[in-house]
């Protein structure tokens, strides 16, 4: 240690960094098989059919939310697409905040995008087809492409099971 | 619902599962423990998957006669394959690429194919056989089709113009003869000549020296060209050589042998 500071003190001035230490840098903890699960509790947690399942079981006994030609064999596009659904669903979960009974599922037709929600029933009518034009316009003119929302209203969560 | 509701009204065009304007007792998704599939109401399965509720056969029906207005028939003078092949012998091959997406652009759509055969182009033996070796693998002996694939312009139509220039050029340059054409030696002939072979050769001096052997009169090259012996030996070296070795050749060719060098049995 000693030893070191005497070789810093006799190096040229140039060459002596200024903090010459090491970091150490993590990122938060996300394991892969803790992701889009619901843990078992007590048994008075209602969960939807969507939250029930885990993600292997996409593609056995769930579909896909978002449906688009980005992920096929030769198709460009995937990762636009990605983002896009990204912002999408962080949107509308603003747009109509707490309503939402259940995840968006996005359907791209060519260049029209649809947007299939669920929503609860907590505001009138009116108000839900003012948010309805208002997110349709807002999105379009963001995306430079038709956007349609089909709304649809349920009385309350449909629960699947109690976990 | 009312049982005579036109469903076509109902849903005109492609739209998510609405399960209250659907009359079907329909469940979806995997059913919990001694329990039954979920139903309609709130199921997020029926509305992630495509529905065709908009085509149903009576949908289609309108559909065709609304565009039945915009259709014109087809040329009644091409009704079969050979017409239209005689008065369209060159096909161009092109492919649209749709995807679902802001961008209509795909690179691959830019590759455009051209088709013609050979025996629609006024071509004699000598422009065939250059143009076959110019063009090499683009040739299908067997279909006696030409396939011309052009993708290095950025688009289609600079993409045809340039497929529909190259056929030209090629038209074009079979016709001409260089002077280095003269120089076309054995080996690059495509099927085999007897006049000026080996075997010519070989057979001619066979018979000159027999006939010397047996002091007959000086009998001309010209006049053993011509006889029957030497052209049937001909035309089974020809036939062995171009078509290959099958029964029939091989047992043609041993008969002419037989009868050049006078051998029975």
């Amino acid at each position: 240690m000693a030893a070191a500071a005497r070789a810093l003190r006799v190096l040229p001035r140039a060459l002596r960094v200024p903090s010459a230490t090491r970091q150490l840098h993590s990122s938060p903890v996300c394991l892969k098989a803790r992701a889009a699960r619901v843990r078992a509790g007590r048994g008075d947690k209602a969960v939807t059919y969507e939250q029930a399942h885990a993600p292997h079981h996409i593609g056995h006994r769930k579909g896909w939310l978002s449906l688009h030609t980005g992920n096929l064999c030769g198709e460009a596009g995937a990762a636009q697409r990605a983002i896009e659904d990204a912002f999408l669903r962080r949107f509308l979960a603003g747009t109509f905040p707490g309503l939402l009974a259940d995840e968006l599922v996005l359907k791209r037709r060519g260049n029209l995008l649809v947007v299939c929600a669920l929503l609860g029933r907590a505001l009138p009518p009116h108000k839900l087809y003012f948010l309805l034009g208002y997110a349709e316009t807002l999105l379009g003119n963001f995306y430079k492409c038709p956007v349609r929302l089909e709304l649809q209203t349920v009385p309350a969560r449909v629960p699947y099971k109690y976990l | 619902m009312a049982v005579d509701q036109d469903w076509s009204s109902v849903y005109p065009t492609a739209a998510a599962f609405k399960p209250a304007s659907v009359p079907l007792p329909i469940r979806m998704g995997y059913p919990v423990k001694r329990g039954v599939p979920p139903p309609k109401e709130g199921n997020l399965e029926l509305i992630k998957i495509p529905n065709f509720l908009h085509l149903t056969p009576p949908a289609i029906k309108k559909h065709c006669a609304a565009l039945k207005d915009f259709c014109t028939e087809w040329p009644s003078a091409l009704d079969s394959d050979e017409k239209c092949e005689q008065h369209f012998p060159i096909e161009v091959e092109t492919v649209d690429y749709v995807s679902s997406g802001t961008s209509i652009r795909n690179p691959k759509a830019r590759v455009v194919t051209l088709r013609v055969k050979l025996s629609n182009l006024n071509l004699d033996d000598h422009a065939k056989k250059k143009l076959i070796k110019l063009v090499g693998d683009r040739y299908c002996q067997e279909t006696d089709v030409l396939t011309i694939t052009t993708d290095r312009c950025p688009l289609r139509r600079q993409n045809y113009d340039y497929g529909m220039h190259l056929l030209t050029v090629l038209y074009h340059e079979s016709w001409k003869t260089e002077k280095w054409e003269s120089e076309k030696s054995e080996e690059d002939m495509e099927e085999y000549i007897w006049e000026n072979s080996r075997s010519q050769k070989n057979a001619l001096d066979t018979l000159l020296r027999i006939k010397a052997s047996e002091n007959v009169s000086n009998v001309t090259k010209e006049e053993l060209l011509a006889s029957e012996v030497v052209k049937n030996y001909r035309n089974s070296v020809i036939a062995l050589k171009n078509e290959g070795e099958t029964e029939s050749n091989m047992s043609q060719y041993k008969e002419s042998v037989k009868k050049l060098l006078n051998i029975q049995a």
